[in-house]
């Protein structure tokens, strides 16, 4: 500055006008390391060079007077300086601020897994999602990763010492309802969505935003592809069944629609089944999807889906040998959801939403008979306003009317839930290497009669270019599970605290990351409303007197750079959790809790083949059983679990039609793993609980007509 | 695939330059003179930057902000490190927008966008055929449309397919057709000025000789 004030007074002093200045520098980082490549021009004229290596530059202009010097590079705000030039040389060191929302800037991400096309710095891809495990399912993909339990006779995600009902699914900021098909106890179902719907997950582990709720312990919240890319149509051949989708773009909209029928009685005469199947799983499943981009920034979504199945088997009845039991289950689901979401103006953006689900369960247990209906409509807005350039507020709404109608032989029992929610939050970024996330949440139930008020932090501070540390607390209520509030409502929210201390290396090939948590659980809902397995228990009053705790540690690398064509991860968990709930007489460590688990996941691509092969291992300390003749509760443990499993995808062309043809095999060496033992009454016979069959084994071929080239 | 990226670099023969006083085609004759000797990305950046600061100064001329979006795509291609592809990905991107809003439905540009759209996928093929392999496409066909004559659209989709495996449907036979005609139209186009595109002929040539000298080989 010295030397500008220096050369105005020169030039005042000096008549002569000079017609050629020379200007000379040097372009840096708020680092102090230079930059070569940066643009430096005098603003409105042709005058200007590159910096070079070491970021210093040097030109002459022929433009005199007052004059603007403009300093631009990828990745960093421009840079304007006032000049004046008069013929004598300038030196100007000119120092380049990142530009925040870049790659560069910090990014809020204590206890989730992101996956996305769209962003940068994520853990996973969608892709992933498909290529990872044996069965293409989104929730047994997440299972690959830190913080998640091994759990092979139910289906869920149980988080971090949780149950599965403690994870909410969202779909475009809508709950889910029921996000699996219906099962029976000891074999589990998938998950009722296709991986391929979504162009973005984000898998919380713990300390989730205030825009979601009703979970103690995780939130999955999937976000739906926009346009469809082209008009397509595919067939899909399975070995469990068959299926067809058509897809039709036009210039600002795209329908799809899809179907599958799945009938597994063919597998299953094939492969040995451990259950006595009476009626082999069959079943319907459909769904349309349209997209309209309303405008540049609009984009409105309409999802519908519904499926039927069928199943029905004998089961082992363990007072009376000589007798079987026998279930069946008949499910209907119904799902939509409508979103609209529009930037208005400069700096707001809007998202309003509908949804409606109805879950119809029909189940025959021998000569009983039981029908439970759910349904659940839902509504919400939110909106995001930019308030000064570095922080957005977000705040919002949601109602969900939910009505459930349980049959049980002819008697009828039924409940009409009233919830509402309201949100706030703040997205601050104090600096590019800091940023904060403060939210509150306000829920009220009508049939509980009870209103909560849950805070939540989140803090990220960034140390390098590839690393940061992150912090969260945040506060998570849940309206106990339906069984519990159709017998009573005199219930109160459960709640749960999460603190989560996390640091994590993040960069284009490689992730490192580390995360510590606690989480303290209080009013969890007691009270016996199920006997099994814990059968012999005394029963116990509805109360909210149950709580417990979890604590550990995640570990996740992943490296996609060491190894040419290869890309692995590797996952540890560490989980030290007790609780006392549901029918527990003491605190204890739960039936989905372990210790220690481990997996790894290998990707390798062969290009000469065109074909991905998989490998996923998994390692998990034996989990709590319940054995009535042990005097402590929960105290015995089944043995360690291993599972190993291959997939391999080929691409090709059929008849100038894009192919994949997708083969895996689950439990490869035919590991034989235990959950647990079922007991009977007098606790004198015990059965395992093991996998439906020790090898499960995938087949498809997914043809996309018309397609020639993915490339 | 770097390599057609390397090769498709060499190759942008510009009509000799003759002495004009406007300052505009000057300084734009001196900059387009300056991307056949732009190797390396470094070099390509500062070409870029040279087309960038006459974009400012004129504003209202869509060739300099077509010319710098053109350099970042190269630069996108030459530089190996994966992370800053995206970046000069977003540059080129920004240029050819402006270029899109001061001339609207242009040929060339539209082009342009095609190849961005081919270099996006080229950063990450596989989780990003699907999106961005369409509107690469899109944009290509949307190219020929404008202008039946334009060499280039064909040049690019040919340079894909040849590059394609067989396996997906691309590959020297597939690619070969649409680089011929590319070529015949190369062989009538004539620029409107010397300041217009008008690159992408020598690769069409070498790799047609490539195409012929393997199928022979194989006889």
């Amino acid at each position: 500055m010295k030397l500008i004030l220096l050369l105005i007074i020169f030039s005042c002093l000096s008549i002569t006008i000079i017609s050629q200045t020379k200007i000379t520098g040097k372009v840096i980082d708020s680092n102090n390391q230079p930059l070569p490549g940066a643009n430096i021009f005098i603003k409105d004229s042709y005058d200007g060079i590159s910096s070079v290596k070491d970021g210093s530059f040097s030109f002459i202009t022929e433009e005199e007077g007052s004059a603007i010097l403009v300093v631009s590079f990828v990745g960093y705000k421009t840079s304007e300086e006032n000049l004046f030039l008069a013929g004598d040389d300038i030196n100007i060191e000119i120092v380049l601020e990142e530009e925040a929302k870049e790659l560069g800037s910090v990014v809020i991400s204590a206890g989730s897994f992101e996956a996305s096309d769209e962003r940068k710095g994520v853990i996973l891809r969608p892709l992933d999602v498909v290529t990872t495990g044996s069965d293409a399912d989104i929730y047994s993909a997440l299972e690959t990763l830190p913080g998640t339990q091994q759990i092979g006779e139910t289906e869920g995600l149980f988080v971090r010492g949780g149950s599965a009902a403690e994870t909410v699914t969202i779909i475009d900021e809508m709950i889910v309802q029921k996000p699996f098909y219906t099962s029976v106890p000891d074999i589990p179902s998938r998950g009722r969505f296709s991986p391929f719907l979504f162009k973005g997950i984000i898998f919380s582990t713990g300390g989730y935003s205030a825009k979601y709720g009703q979970a103690l312990s995780s939130a999955l919240v999937l976000n739906t592809q926009d346009l469809a890319n082209q008009t397509l149509t595919a067939i899909n051949l399975m070995i469990l069944g068959l299926g067809g989708a058509h897809v039709q773009r036009w210039d600002n909209s795209s329908f799809a629609v899809e179907g599958t029928y799945f009938n597994l009685a063919p597998y299953i005469n094939v492969i040995d089944q451990r259950p006595e199947w009476d009626t082999a799983p069959v079943g319907v499943e459909g769904s349309m999807n349209y997209r309209l981009k309303t405008s540049k920034t609009g984009m409105l979504k309409a999802y519908g889906s519904f499926s039927y199945g069928d199943f029905a088997l004998y089961t082992e009845n363990l007072d009376d040998l000589s007798k079987k039991d026998f279930t069946r289950v008949k499910s209907e689901n119904y799902y939509s959801n409508l979103s609209y979401r529009e930037i208005l103006g400069d700096d707001w953006t809007l998202f309003a939403g509908a949804s409606f689900s109805l879950d119809k369960d029909k189940f025959e247990l021998n000569k009983d008979k039981i029908n439970q209906d759910e349904i659940l409509n839902q509504g919400r807005i939110a909106v995001t306003k930019q308030v000064f350039k570095t922080s957005f507020l977000t705040f919002g709404g949601e109602v969900q009317n939910a009505i459930y109608k349980n049959n049980i032989n002819g008697m009828l029992v039924d409940l009409n839930e009233l919830f509402l929610a309201g949100f706030f939050e703040a997205d601050i970024f104090f600096t590019n290497d800091f940023a904060a996330r403060v939210g509150v949440r306000g829920e009220r139930s009508k049939v509980l009669n009870k209103y909560n008020l849950a805070p939540r932090v989140s803090l990220a501070y960034r140390l390098g270019t590839y690393d940061q540390i992150n912090f969260a607390y945040g506060r998570f209520y849940q309206t106990p599970f339906k069984d519990f509030i159709l017998q009573t409502t005199n219930f109160d929210f459960e709640n749960s605290s999460h603190y989560i201390l996390n640091y994590q290396y993040i960069s284009d090939e490689r992730t490192f990351r580390i995360e510590a948590y606690y989480k303290d659980y209080n009013k969890l809902a007691k009270g016996t409303v199920f006997t099994y397995p814990y059968i012999n228990l005394p029963p116990v009053p509805f109360s909210n007197d149950g709580s417990g705790y979890a604590k550990g540690i995640d570990i996740f690398w992943r490296d996609r750079e060491t190894f040419d064509l290869t890309d692995y991860w590797l996952s540890y968990s560490y989980l030290d959790t007790k609780r006392d709930f549901v029918n527990y007489p003491t605190l204890a460590s739960p039936t989905f809790a372990t210790p220690h688990t481990f997996s790894a996941v290998v990707k390798h691509w062969v290009p000469e083949i065109t074909t991905s092969f998989g490998i996923t291992y998994t390692f998990a300390t034996g989990r709590p059983y319940y054995n009535p003749n042990n005097l402590e509760f929960l105290g015995d443990k089944a043995r360690n679990y291993n599972n190993l499993s291959f997939n391999a995808s080929y691409l090709t062309t059929i008849f100038n039609n894009f192919t994949v043809i997708f083969f895996s095999i689950d439990n490869i060496v035919g590991f034989k793993n235990i959950f647990g033992y079922n007991y009977s009454t007098d606790g004198t016979v015990r059965r395992p609980v093991e996998p439906t069959a020790d090898r499960a084994i995938f087949f498809g071929m997914f043809i996309s007509v018309g397609q020639a080239s993915p490339f | 695939m770097k390599l057609i990226l390397s090769i498709a670099l060499i190759c942008f023969a510009f009509a000799n330059a003759q002495a004009d006083d406007s300052k505009y085609e000057k300084a734009m004759k001196k900059t387009l003179a300056e991307i056949d000797s732009a190797r390396d990305y470094t070099s390509m950046l500062n070409v870029a930057n040279g087309f960038e600061r006459i974009a400012f100064a004129e504003k209202d001329k869509w060739l300099p902000y077509y010319y710098a979006s053109f350099m970042y795509v190269l630069a996108g291609y030459t530089d190996t490190t994966t992370s800053k592809k995206d970046g000069y990905l977003d540059k080129a991107d920004l240029f050819i927008n402006i270029a899109d809003s001061l001339k609207q439905d242009d040929s060339e540009i539209y082009t342009l966008k095609g190849m961005i759209a081919q270099a996006r996928m080229q950063v990450d093929p596989m989780n990003r055929w699907m999106k961005y392999g369409t509107e690469s496409t899109s944009n290509f066909n949307k190219a020929m449309r404008l202008d039946t004559l334009n060499p280039r659209p064909e040049y690019l989709m040919g340079v894909g397919l040849f590059y394609t495996p067989e396996q997906f449907g691309g590959g020297p036979k597939t690619a070969k057709p649409l680089l011929e005609k590319s070529l015949e139209k190369f062989n009538r186009f004539v620029p409107e000025n010397d300041l217009m595109p008008n690159w992408g002929r020598e690769i069409v040539e070498r790799l047609l000789i490539q195409i012929n000298e393997t199928t022979t080989e194989k006889k």
